[in-house]
């Protein structure tokens, strides 16, 4: 019986089965027998989510330019279908060709969240792979690898990962891909395999390290083996504008969270902001020129059908071309009904010019982040925003006639007080009190501000490693600053969550290879979709982690000197630990470090790349 | 400005696709297809297309209906052949026409069934047997959940069976349901009926997962809608 046959049965009793049937428009299919190499693509979390992310689209793609390379989607069954699937035997499947992946040359997991671990686990034994690396064998496939943001710290999944992919895929994957079929064809074992692809920059093998530990628990040392390097380096693309780009997206028929076609303009961030893990792992910054960027969503559009647009990047209003881009862009838009959204936009260079572009964009409503509320602690995190320049964006948002902002910011940060969060209501009401100051303003609707309020996370490779993570209970003190502050207030509405899953993330962010028995354990114990609140269960973590000897403090709420050995000591980001402890001293400061483009920092790229990010300016 | 309508098939990997997902897959084949299809005005235009009856998620069929207006110079030959080279295989066009009937004309629809025994312990004599006795009643009532609520309906007067067989794997069935913009019956209630009954009367036999499709969409004179 094929497993078309089997899981067809099953489909009808569960949630939304078309997310488990593959045939999308834009899925690649090719014959087998051609095929030299088989990768699944896994993503540890839902269809819906998974299919939105930009990371698996240009790889998926990328891969599936080669004729030889087959690459297929896998997603975590959500839990009504995992259970049918258990029940009747069903393995874990990829979506075009619906065969199982047990025997897939390349089970890849692209990791972007902390808290999508234990699904890593539970997918691997879902398709009846050891979850544990060392219980493989020394048959050459399938091989385990994982890539994304996550792998900055890959110490957490060292017992369940063969190989991590440090830094952007586009070439690397296809590298390790060719020496693997290069070893396969000459009958090469899974250890000679793995001992060869660590000599390939970007490549980390963590069974080639050995981790020993000081009494009290940190890192004493990680010492390389068989000739695997010191350090890992990651991988970057040189010349971004003409680096691979999918010409056409697998479009769901069952909705998704970001149901549409995206273009990344740019990649890598000059803003330096120091709670940003994302601004300093992608570094260099990169742009795409407004042409390349034009043509790509113009092919994009007309092959996936899409009739919305989105400009991705960390920030895209950094993009030194961007109204020539919006222009491009704006000229077939507009003719075809095409929706064009623009998130990650910032307030202190927010023009005019832009907003009149914007105001030909249907607009769902506007986003800011300035992530603080008080100057002095915008300034502790670098975050370049001052008050008056979120003043004139909202007074732009307003005159174009929008009557709602939305704001995020962090609580937790370095150097807190309680005035700082009581600074973010009131810098709310300033923005309300500017809109009822205004003469020409909406009729008919009140102003109103929504004001989201997120658990700080320290994490690795960025100047607040350092610091400890508040405590539950500092967190749920503030918390409640925030509600005796926002009451009252009718046009500000503020939101925040529960800290368990910032904390478990924090732990899991700056853990070291030790807490792959908590993984394991809070796995064993039913731990799956972590990041889903429907799912989440602390109370089984911390049964993990009692099992297991260690606790959630040492790893989230103990400050580390400048000297301890981090578990990711030996991984290189290119960005230097000097460069951090200068950003992290000037925090305590509250001094700010102006943005690359204005100057360079020395934040360790340039060493590495061999030349300055950015052109000095004509004198 | 054309109008056209195009009868489709839905199956195999496509049966799983939801009526509203089915709107959404649609709207972006034509523009990947380069169909000027007409765009309603007003303050929020979108693609003019409708399905003047919904298929139930699971069915296959061959007689699905979609009406658009081509708004451009393009046969509507052409536009069906640039579709179906952008829509997946399980979800083809099978001829496209000028509409000659209005939505409202539909007041019925054929399915075929199977009825599968749950396991190959349950005899297909017995099955069948139990189904000649179920639809032998004077009343099939069955609660069926709509917009207003819940209501009680007798599937006897609202079902006709045109055939009734067994088969190896169960009972094979024919059915003509009322549909359309009044009243609309789906067979799986009548499934759900015979379900419930065997539960009462015959709990040894158990039915597997309802295999169906839909052959026909018809109106008022028994004629296929078209």
């Amino acid at each position: 019986m094929s497993l078309f046959e089997q899981i067809e049965p099953l489909l009808l009793q569960v949630q939304k089965p078309a997310r488990y049937i593959g045939g999308e428009m834009g899925s690649i299919m090719k014959n087998k027998d051609d095929i030299k190499a088989r990768f699944a693509f896994c993503f540890p979390d839902r269809y819906d989510v998974g299919m939105s992310n930009l990371g698996m689209k240009i790889l998926y793609s990328c891969i599936n330019e080669r004729p030889e390379y087959w690459c297929e989607r896998v997603f975590a069954p959500d839990t009504d279908f995992e259970q049918l699937m258990r029940k009747h035997g069903v393995p874990l499947y990829a979506l075009e060709s619906l065969d199982p992946i047990t025997d897939f040359d390349f089970i890849g997991f692209t990791i972007g969240y902390e808290l999508c671990y234990t699904n890593i686990l539970n997918m691997l034994d879902l398709a009846g792979i050891p979850v544990m690396q060392k219980d493989r064998g020394e048959q050459i496939f399938p091989i385990v690898c994982a890539g994304g943001s996550c792998c900055c710290n890959p110490e957490p999944l060292a017992d369940f990962i063969d190989i991590f992919f440090l830094g952007e895929g586009e070439e690397l994957d296809l590298e390790v891909m060719d020496l693997y079929v290069k070893m396969k064809a000459a009958g090469a074992t899974r250890s000679e395999f793995l001992r060869a692809a660590a000599q390939i920059q970007g490549v980390y093998v963590p069974s080639l390290y050995d981790v020993t530990y000081n009494p009290d628990g940190t890192v004493q040392a990680v010492t390389p083996k068989d000739g695997a390097p010191a350090t890992v380096r990651k991988r970057i693309i040189e010349n971004f504008d003409k680096c691979y780009a999918p010409d056409d997206f697998v479009v769901p028929f069952a909705e998704i969270v970001h149901d549409r076609a995206v273009t990344e303009v740019l990649r890598g961030c000059l803003r330096g902001c120091r709670f940003c893990q994302a601004g300093f792992l992608y570094r260099p910054f990169r742009e795409r020129s407004p042409e390349t960027i034009c043509s790509q969503a113009r092919t994009l559009i007309d092959n996936t059908g899409y009739d919305e647009l989105s400009l991705c990047s960390l920030s895209t209003s950094d993009h030194s071309q961007i109204e020539q881009m919006m222009d491009g862009l704006l000229t077939f838009t507009e003719n075809e009904h095409i929706n064009l959204s623009l998130p990650s936009l910032r307030v202190d260079n927010f023009s005019t010019g832009l907003m009149n572009r914007l105001r030909r964009v249907r607009s769902s409503g506007l986003t800011f982040a300035p992530e603080a509320g008080t100057q002095r602690l915008r300034d502790v995190i670098n975050k370049n925003v001052t008050e008056e320049e979120l003043m004139r964006t909202c007074r732009i948002a307003f005159n174009a006639g929008q009557t709602s902002v939305k704001l995020y910011f962090m609580m937790g940060l370095p150097t807190e007080t309680d005035d700082d969060i009581r600074g973010i209501i009131e810098l709310a009401q300033r923005v309300v009190d500017m809109y009822y100051s205004m003469e020409k303003r909406g009729k008919g609707k009140p102003v109103q501000i929504s004001c989201s309020v997120a658990t700080f996370v320290p994490k690795p490779f960025t100047p607040f490693e350092f610091h400890p993570q508040d405590t539950r209970e500092m967190i749920a003190h503030k918390q409640k600053i925030l509600e005796e502050a926002v009451s009252g207030h009718k046009r500000i509405r503020a939101s925040w969550h529960f800290p368990d899953t910032s904390i478990l993330e924090a732990v899991l962010a700056k853990g070291d290879r030790r807490l792959c028995q908590v993984i394991y354990g809070a796995w064993k114990r039913g731990c799956v979709f972590d990041a889903w609140s429907e799912h989440f269960r602390y109370d089984l973590w911390l049964e993990a982690f009692e099992a297991a000897g260690l606790n959630v403090e040492f790893y989230a709420n103990r400050p580390r000197s400048y000297d301890e050995v981090f578990p990711w000591d030996h991984i290189d980001y290119y960005v230097s630990k000097a460069f951090l402890i200068r950003e992290n001293e000037k925090a305590k400061q509250a001094q700010t470090t102006p943005h690359c483009r204005l100057q360079c920092s020395a934040c360790g790229v340039t060493k590495v790349t061999g030349h300055a990010c950015f052109e000095k300016a004509q004198e | 400005m054309l109008p056209v309508r195009a009868v489709f098939e839905k199956r195999r990997r496509a049966k799983y696709i939801s009526h509203l997902d089915l709107m959404r897959c649609m709207q972006r084949a034509f523009r990947r297809a380069g169909v000027p299809i007409w765009f309603t005005e007003g303050f929020n235009p979108h693609a003019y297309l409708m399905f003047p009856l919904a298929l139930s998620l699971g069915y296959e069929s061959g007689c699905e209906i979609m009406d658009f207006r081509l708004d451009g110079v393009m046969s509507m030959e052409e536009a069906m052949e640039r579709l179906n080279r952008v829509l997946p295989a399980d979800l083809q066009i099978l001829s496209v026409a000028e509409p000659a009937a209005k939505h409202t004309d539909i007041t019925a629809a054929e399915y075929r069934l199977l009825v599968p025994c749950a396991y190959s312990t349950v005899s297909p004599d017995a099955l069948f047997a139990a189904w000649e006795a179920f639809y032998a009643q004077p009343e099939i009532l069955i609660e069926k959940k709509t917009k207003r609520g819940v209501s009680e309906i007798d599937l006897k007067p609202n079902s006709e069976v045109l055939s009734a067989e067994q088969t190896d794997a169960g009972v094979r069935l024919s059915l003509r349901m009322p549909a359309g913009t009044s009243v609309n019956v789906n067979p799986s209630l009548l499934i759900d009926a015979f379900t419930k009954y065997l539960a009462e009367h015959a709990p040894e036999l158990k039915t597997g997962m309802l295999r169906a499709e839909r052959t026909a969409i018809l109106c008022a004179d028994g004629s296929a809608f078209k």
